[in-house]
């Protein structure tokens, strides 16, 4: 790499992560949050999280690493989402940015209302902006023709996009009319660390297969219960244990007491996130039935254990692992019997130790946090705009909505300017960063090394 | 970057998410295999004029129905049509449309006849029992508040009724109707109610009552039937039938024959060329991202 880059590199960026969807919840998009600012904070940037209040869980909180997280105190509505007041949170947002000294605000998730408010008003007060699309929608029915005009509205005017895998790419691409060169192709990926497999194989005189994912329509929970039975009858040393809880475990139940499998079907119910590992290494086999998935993370986990995964091909899946370690099958009973068979007789030749090792290999945090890196840089050369530039962008959104568009974006734009009479940005106290003690560590190992006394002793009091 | 100017031919991209950044390319890069797997107006189906307007038929011959119906209204209110008079439509009709669903039908049997007749006469009867009630139904409200709910009533009964098929099914079919189409029939059903209290006896409100409620429950049941048995003939009752209602109406109303002309026209050749002409907007999008159909029925 040339100088250049090497000087951006030394440009630390404060990054504002902003989506309903954070712990305590437990899902991709939360983990991708959470990893991503760990990894990002270790790169020395700083990273603030903004999520609504979750229960009692509201105000500011402090996780692993230093990361801050505001709760602001929204109530969700429906499916985690704060209500779409459009200007309800522009205070609070525009007084968070200056407080943190924000240069980079990274929204996550299409589905969250709050991410939407939070990267037009970030827009409007001229902040360079990224977003990060988890999931797949299609383009017929009418909440999802709804749901992509939100979009193009949001990406309208973003600096820089990023999709969770290539087919993630194509549908944004498609659904917000933004140039595919703007849209980065960053994968999830998996805590190793976590997801090792049992110390001893399990034995192979009988065949495990675990499924672990919410038992709704969506997860393709109706597949399970056409392929479980012929499974069961086809190979009669396997054993399914099913994690996991939604509408559809009633039929799963009815599954199991119709074809009489209760001694080789475990339903355990919802399995809670620390649990997961212990699940996936009593199994052999990984089996995974979304009818819809931009990514699956719950592949990766799997994989990491050691795990020869199953899964259906939709979405993104085809692309998250390499051939010889997932089989696939098209979403119909049939196949994914075959496809299961087809799993069986290639378990001798699985190790699962073998397999993590590759999976390190191929999936980091670490990698995705650099990755990402590189389209703040790219956001931050972007070229700022003025309002009449911008405006005539949301005004090619369509004939009624760009107007619409515009007029919101423009009354954006007062409030705005009413907030800084009534607050100007002056005003707002900054944040004092948080010395971790951890930093505290490497700056100890500094001083040792210039071996200054004083310095050593200034540490030691920050600790 | 670093990797493209190199001489040894540097790595294929692959569409693939694992193994971090492919050397040699950033993160967005896009090439000729981007949306190679995007298909486009996969299930739109060619329509053809002739067919679209003939399928069309069906919506005008119900219109005229309903038409034919208002005019009864009237002729009754105006006393131009006495009760004895209605109680002779009513059997005729009763009469003819059973003939129909007979021959039509495949299966003529007799309990299914007598299962006809049980229920009609409980129907019957239980009409004779009601009429009175109805007949003081609206008294304390004007005529005029009771037309203009009739005739909102009458648009909303249009606007959902359910022209593909019948609301009221033939004994054995197990699929429910929709929603729309049984407020369509209760719409009906209320502004026959509100007509017939407007009536001054009781003979004249049991059957003005048994005239409506016959049409809106049981004309599209037979003409679904004539439409299944044969589309010529579907095609040959709808036309002397529009011509039948053009006729009556044009001695009525000349404002109003124009009006229902002009409905029929638009219902019958504007519409249908309209709808060739925006099928050349239509844009379907399909590919990898869309969510997988299952291929079985679930029985919920």
């Amino acid at each position: 790499m040339g100088g250049r880059d090497s000087a951006l590199q030394n440009q630390k960026h404060s990054i504002l992560m902003v989506s309903d969807f954070f712990y305590p919840n437990f899902g991709g998009v939360e983990n991708h949050i959470y990893y991503l600012s760990q990894c990002l904070l270790n790169l020395g940037h700083k990273v603030v999280v903004v999520t609504h209040a979750y229960g009692k869980r509201s105000g500011v909180r402090y996780m692993t690493g230093g990361l801050k997280v505001y709760y602001i105190p929204w109530r969700p509505f429906f499916n985690q989402n704060t209500f779409p007041t459009l200007y309800g949170i522009l205070p609070i947002i525009r007084t968070i940015l200056i407080r943190e000294r924000i240069n980079i605000v990274h929204g996550h998730q299409t589905f969250s209302t709050l991410c939407h408010n939070a990267l037009m008003h970030a827009r409007i007060m001229g902040y360079k902006v990224v977003f990060t699309d988890h999931s797949l929608t299609g383009f017929a029915d009418s909440g999802s023709i709804h749901m992509n005009k939100v979009l193009q509205f949001t990406l309208a005017d973003v600096s820089q996009a990023i999709c969770v895998s290539h087919t993630s790419k194509e549908n944004t691409v498609l659904r917000s009319d933004l140039a595919p060169e703007k849209v980065f192709v960053i994968p999830n990926a998996v805590d190793t660390a976590m997801f090792k497999p049992a110390l001893e194989r399990p034995s192979r005189t009988e065949i495990i297969i675990v499924v672990i994912s919410r038992l709704v329509y969506r997860k393709g929970a109706d597949l399970l219960v056409e392929v479980i039975p012929e499974v069961c009858r086809l190979h009669p040393n396997v054993r399914f244990i099913v994690g996991g809880d939604g509408s559809k475990r009633v039929r799963l139940e009815e599954m199991r007491e119709k074809h009489s499998l209760q001694d080789r079907v475990d339903l355990l119910g919802a399995v809670p996130h620390a649990q997961v590992r212990s699940v996936l290494i009593s199994g052999h086999i990984f089996l995974n039935s979304s009818l819809t998935e931009a990514f699956c993370m719950a592949i990766l986990e799997a994989a990491s254990c050691g795990l020869l995964t199953v899964s259906t091909r939709v979405g993104g899946v085809p692309e998250v692992l390499p051939d010889d370690m997932i089989v696939l099958a098209e979403p119909d009973p049939s196949d994914m019997v075959k496809a299961i068979s087809k799993a069986i007789t290639m378990l001798p030749k699985i190790d699962p130790q073998v397999m993590h090792n590759r999976m390190r290999e191929l999936y980091s945090w670490h990698d995705v946090a650099k990755r990402t890196e590189i389209v703040y840089d790219r956001a931050l050369k972007c070229s700022d705009q003025n309002l009449l530039e911008r405006l005539s962008r949301y005004l090619s959104c369509g004939a009624w909505a760009g107007k619409i568009f515009c007029l919101v974006m423009i009354f954006s734009f007062m409030l705005w300017h009413l907030l800084e009479l009534w607050e100007p940005a002056d005003d707002i106290e900054e944040a004092p960063d948080l010395i971790l003690s951890r930093n505290c560590v490497e700056l100890e190992r500094c001083c040792r090394k210039l071996n200054n006394p004083e310095n050593q002793k200034n540490s030691s009091d920050t600790i | 970057m670093v990797g493209s100017n190199s001489s040894p031919p540097r790595p294929k991209w692959r569409k693939v998410a694992y193994g971090g950044m492919q050397p040699g390319y950033d993160d967005n890069h896009t090439d000729e295999t981007f949306l190679e797997g995007m298909v486009m107006n996969a299930s739109v189906v060619k329509r053809d004029m002739l067919k679209v307007m003939l399928d069309s038929v069906s919506i005008s011959e119900y219109l005229c129905i309903v038409a034919l119906v208002v005019l009864v209204w009237t002729y009754t209110l105006s006393s131009a049509l006495d009760e004895n008079s209605l109680l002779l439509i009513d059997i005729s009709l009763l009469v003819s449309g059973f003939l129909i669903l007979l021959f039509t039908q495949d299966m003529l049997s007799l309990s299914l006849l007598l299962h006809y007749a049980l229920n009609i006469s409980f129907f019957i009867i239980g009409l004779y029992v009601l009429a009175p009630i109805y007949q003081t139904l609206t008294r304390s409200i004007s005529s005029d508040s009771i037309w203009a709910v009739t005739v909102s009533l009458l648009v909303l009964h249009l606007f959902l009724h359910d022209y593909s098929e019948s609301t009221v099914k033939a004994p054995g079919v197990l699929k429910n109707p929709a929603l729309t189409s049984c407020i369509s029939v209760n719409a009906s059903v209320v502004a026959s109610v509100f007509i017939a209290s407007r009536l001054p006896s009781r003979l004249h409100v049991f059957a003005i009552m048994l005239f409506s409620l016959q049409v809106f429950l049981f004309a599209p049941l037979v003409t679904y039937c004539i439409k299944k048995y044969s589309f010529w003939l579907h095609l040959c009752f709808s036309i002397s039938l529009m011509a039948l209602t053009l006729s009556f109406v044009f001695v009525l109303h000349r404002l109003l024959f124009v009006l229902l002309l002009s409905l029929l026209v638009f219902v019958n050749l504007v519409c249908p060329y309209w709808l060739i002409r925006i099928q050349e907007y239509k844009f379907e999008i399909n590919g990898p991202w869309d969510e997988a159909k299952l291929c079985f029925d679930i029985t919920d």
